[in-house]
């Protein structure tokens, strides 16, 4: 009986172990999951006062501006900063499933997640392909219609990345062709009046950079364009043009070039200038504390009181300013 | 009884009697029947597995000694308290026993009693010594004490290598069976000894009898087989003449090649003696004399014969079996016949051979290799290192790590000298990415190790040197502390080979140290053949 026993454990042990063989134990998959930027690196650091202030926009028109009142500028790049973050958050979190998943196909310098049905467009699959070429890698979010030749591919999602920073830290392009989406009978649901959503970063060292360039609908170059940067000091800035706001009363939208930077307590300056439209030339600098109330305001165009308040209570961001 | 002697054994008496002069006289004096005995009997049964550095283990010396104080204290007469067993015991013991024997026959002559010494011995003999693991003790000083002891009758039954030259010098004899007869009862007074084997001849055990062919015939011999004059006592004579005949018949064939065990006697008085008496226990076996003549064999639960009984026609024999189960098996020319018998204490079972069934060969209740009977479990704990060959391998992939474990060792199960193995062990230790385009992240590697291996040993004395075959599942996994990176997991059968040796610290301790040589597919980032050794210690304890 025992003879019998043995005879037999021998070969089922051996097919137990041959079932539980293989893994995912692979220094290029860290590579490849290494080649994505982390969320939080390519988020717009706002201050704390951001959150507690309220993140939602009260007025899309900037009132008049009140010494000892509510910055609302503040509020609104603060509020642009968050509609920032949010689209940045979308991209990456699509990819975050692919990376927290193990690859489907391990070639050499690539590797490919899928393809897999795609739920929310049904009657597609989706796959994730990326390549390496030394330390450049390129990633690729594509789709086709299920059951289609391998040539069906299309790409939604193209991007870019150098790794030489760490961890998930370098410099890369992600971009989202909502156009291309569209002409596949995809739904861009809030997005149709864009064409194309590029982001461009560096995350390597600071001061890092994050850039936004919305390309409407039509268009053959970017109308709006958000960028973010941060330095050692912990100070952050956000820029970013938007035109076609109806700033002040007349027949022309205005085009806004507005640079907001603030400090890690939520102190801020914020300059604006307006482009094009009725108010062209003018130029407004305002100061604001850490509980987003205006303390030091300037205006070009009032020649009796261009400044109100105290301008030493503006913060000190000379830090975030570009070294020739 | 000359009666009952084959003619062709009685001529070849005759003419030993006429080539050896004094033999025959000798040889009658001491043949006669055995007598009521009223020996005060004491024993010393020594069995010892080990005889030092250039002498090979035993499997079967301790069994043997077991088995002989069995026999001596159930039917030799030797009251429990007068026997001493020692198994594994050294010289120094062996003497302290033995005088502490002496002491007690030195108080029993002083009573006025006969007194008679059984000394036996099962294990290594060499260059003239008996050797009790690394202790040893000299033929010639043994004689000597023996000659001094304050007992009438002194018997050594030595079971070992050349124990013969303990014989030599008082005429051992490569001789055939004794013939036994009877005569008138007289006093035996003097030195009796039984060797195994010749001085110049190797002892020789057996797995399918689990003991030496000399010992276990010597003991189915005094069970009863030896009982040819079928008066339900077995006499020194008749067990070795039985011993005799029926080892150089089993050695006969062997690669050793046939082993004779010789006797020597040097009695004063004249006279055989009885060793067992059949009917000491009331419980055992008889075979009626209806039964089939034949050879019978009595199997026990582990499938080894304890006695056998070679029967005549018409003849009533008594085996004194223990209580217990037995399996008997009577051998024909085209087939067995097989059955069960049940001794119970204190009763006598009488064999009824129309209840054996007819089964082929192929049924035969003996097992051949004796397994289970002589495999023996080890169990230990080990430490040591894993490394792999290739450079970048063990810096970027696979880590050097320390491996603690635990490991069951089975002895002797598919062979002798085999050694089936079953290991596990764990090791780990921290790393750092550096790799082309990921440099910095720290993590925590860990190496699960699970084995079977089969190695052959060569023991030699304490030493066992072993090379191998092993097969192993190896778990490899790493976690980053950086939440960045998920925790990743290799695993695969991986084969190998193993060497080393076994050094035995006590007897049951043993410590080996080996090496193994192992083979790994790798096959995630590409098929890879990657090689890895390992070094470890292993400490053993035998239960």
């Amino acid at each position: 009986m025992r003879e019998h026993a043995m005879r037999n454990l021998a070969p089922a042990l051996l097919c137990l172990l041959a079932v539980a063989c293989g893994g995912d134990f692979s220094n290029d998959d860290l590579e490849f999951q290494n080649a994505l930027p982390q969320r939080q690196d390519l988020a717009a650091k706002l201050p704390d006062a951001a959150s507690r202030s309220g993140q939602g926009l009260r007025s899309q028109q900037v009132g008049l501006q009140v010494l000892g009142g509510t910055s609302e500028l503040a509020l609104q790049a603060y509020a642009a900063g968050t509609r920032f973050n949010v689209s940045v958050d979308a991209l990456l979190s699509l990819l975050e499933l692919f990376r927290n998943a193990p690859p489907t196909t391990r070639e050499t310098d690539r590797r490919i997640w899928g393809p897999y049905p795609d739920k929310d467009h049904p009657g597609h699959e989706v796959r994730f392909v990326m390549e390496r070429q030394g330390a450049q890698f390129a990633y690729l979010l594509q789709y086709r219609p299920t059951g289609t030749r391998e040539d069906a591919w299309w790409t939604y999602l193209p991007g870019t990345f150098k790794a030489d920073g760490g961890i998930r830290k370098g410099e890369g392009t992600l971009a989202l062709d909502l156009k291309e989406a569209r002409g596949h009978g995809f739904d861009t649901g809030d997005a149709t009046s864009l064409d194309r959503l590029d982001i461009g970063y560096q995350t390597r060292a600071l001061p890092t950079r994050v850039e936004l360039l919305f390309t409407g609908a039509g268009a053959t170059l970017p109308l709006t364009r958000y960028a973010s940067r941060q330095v050692p000091e912990g100070l952050g800035e956000m820029a970013f043009r938007l035109p076609g706001q109806d700033l002040v009363p007349g027949g022309l939208l205005e085009t806004l070039d507005i640079l907001a930077r603030w400090t890690p307590d939520g102190r801020g300056v914020l300059e604006l200038n307006i482009l094009e439209g009725d108010a062209k030339g003018a130029k407004y600098t305002e100061c604001w504390d850490s509980r987003t109330r205006i303390t030091f305001l300037r205006r070009n165009w009032d020649f009796i009181n261009p400044t109100e308040g105290d301008a030493a209570t503006c913060p000190d961001v000379s830090a975030l300013v570009p070294k020739p | 009884m000359t009666g009952l002697v084959p003619a062709p054994v009685r001529g070849l008496v005759t003419k030993l009697r006429a080539s050896l002069p004094g033999f025959g006289l000798a040889f009658a004096l001491m043949s006669t029947a055995a007598q009521a005995d009223t020996l005060h009997r004491f024993a010393l049964i020594a069995g010892n597995d080990t005889g030092g550095d250039d002498t090979r283990p035993l499997s079967y010396a301790r069994d043997d000694a077991r088995k002989m104080h069995d026999l001596l204290t159930r039917l030799g007469g030797v009251a429990p308290s007068d026997a001493k067993l020692l198994l594994d015991d050294d010289a120094k013991d062996f003497l302290t026993a033995l005088s502490d024997l002496e002491q007690r026959a030195r108080a029993a002559q002083t009573r006025g009693e006969r007194t008679a010494l059984f000394v036996y011995y099962s294990g290594h003999a060499k260059d003239g010594a008996l050797r009790l693991g690394d202790s040893r003790l000299a033929f010639d000083a043994l004689k000597r004490r023996l000659a001094d002891a304050p007992v009438d009758i002194r018997i050594a039954i030595l079971d070992s290598c050349r124990s013969g030259a303990l014989t030599r010098t008082k005429g051992a004899r490569k001789a055939p069976a004794f013939d036994v007869e009877s005569g008138a009862a007289r006093d035996a007074r003097g030195v009796v000894i039984l060797t195994s084997s010749a001085a110049d001849e190797d002892s020789q055990e057996s797995d399918a009898l689990g003991g030496s062919y000399f010992s276990h015939h010597l003991a189915s011999g005094l069970l009863g087989d030896a009982d040819r004059s079928g008066d339900g006592r077995v006499t020194l004579f008749e067990a070795y003449s039985h011993a005799y005949a029926r080892t150089v018949a089993d050695t006969a064939d062997s690669s050793a090649g046939p082993q004779h065990p010789t006797f020597s006697y040097d009695l004063a008085g004249n006279g055989d003696l009885v060793l067992t008496d059949l009917r000491a226990s009331a419980e055992g076996l008889v075979v009626p004399g209806g039964a089939p003549a034949g050879s019978y064999y009595f199997v026990d639960p582990g499938g080894l014969v304890v006695a056998e009984l070679d029967k005549t026609a018409d003849t009533e024999r008594r085996v004194a079996l223990a209580p217990g189960t037995y399996r008997v098996k009577r051998r024909m020319s085209d087939r067995l016949r097989i059955g069960e018998v049940e001794i119970a204490r204190g009763r006598t079972t009488v064999l009824e051979e129309p209840r054996l069934k007819d089964a082929p060969f192929s049924d035969d209740p003996v097992k051949g290799a004796a397994r289970g009977r002589d495999t023996w479990w080890a169990f230990g704990l080990t430490g040591g290192y894993q490394s792999f060959f290739d450079a970048a391998t063990r810096q970027s992939l696979f880590l050097s790590v320390p491996l603690f474990g635990a490991e069951a060792e089975l002895h002797d199960y598919f062979r002798r000298d085999w050694v089936w193995g079953f290991d596990a062990a764990m090791g780990g230790t921290r790393g750092v990415l550096a790799l082309p385009t990921l440099a910095g992240p720290t993590y925590r590697y860990s190496v699960v190790n699970l084995g079977t291996s089969l190695t052959t040993e060569w023991p030699l004395g304490r030493v066992a040197p072993f090379v191998g075959a092993r097969l192993a599942y190896l778990i490899l996994g790493r976690q980053f502390e950086d939440a960045a990176f998920p925790d990743q997991r290799f695993a695969m059968v991986s084969p190998g080979l193993v060497a080393g040796a076994r050094l035995q610290l006590s007897r049951s301790v043993h410590l080996t140290t080996r090496g193994r040589l192992q083979y790994l597919q790798y096959n995630v980032d590409a098929q890879r053949s990657l090689g890895y050794w390992e070094l470890a210690a292993l400490l053993t304890y035998a239960p």
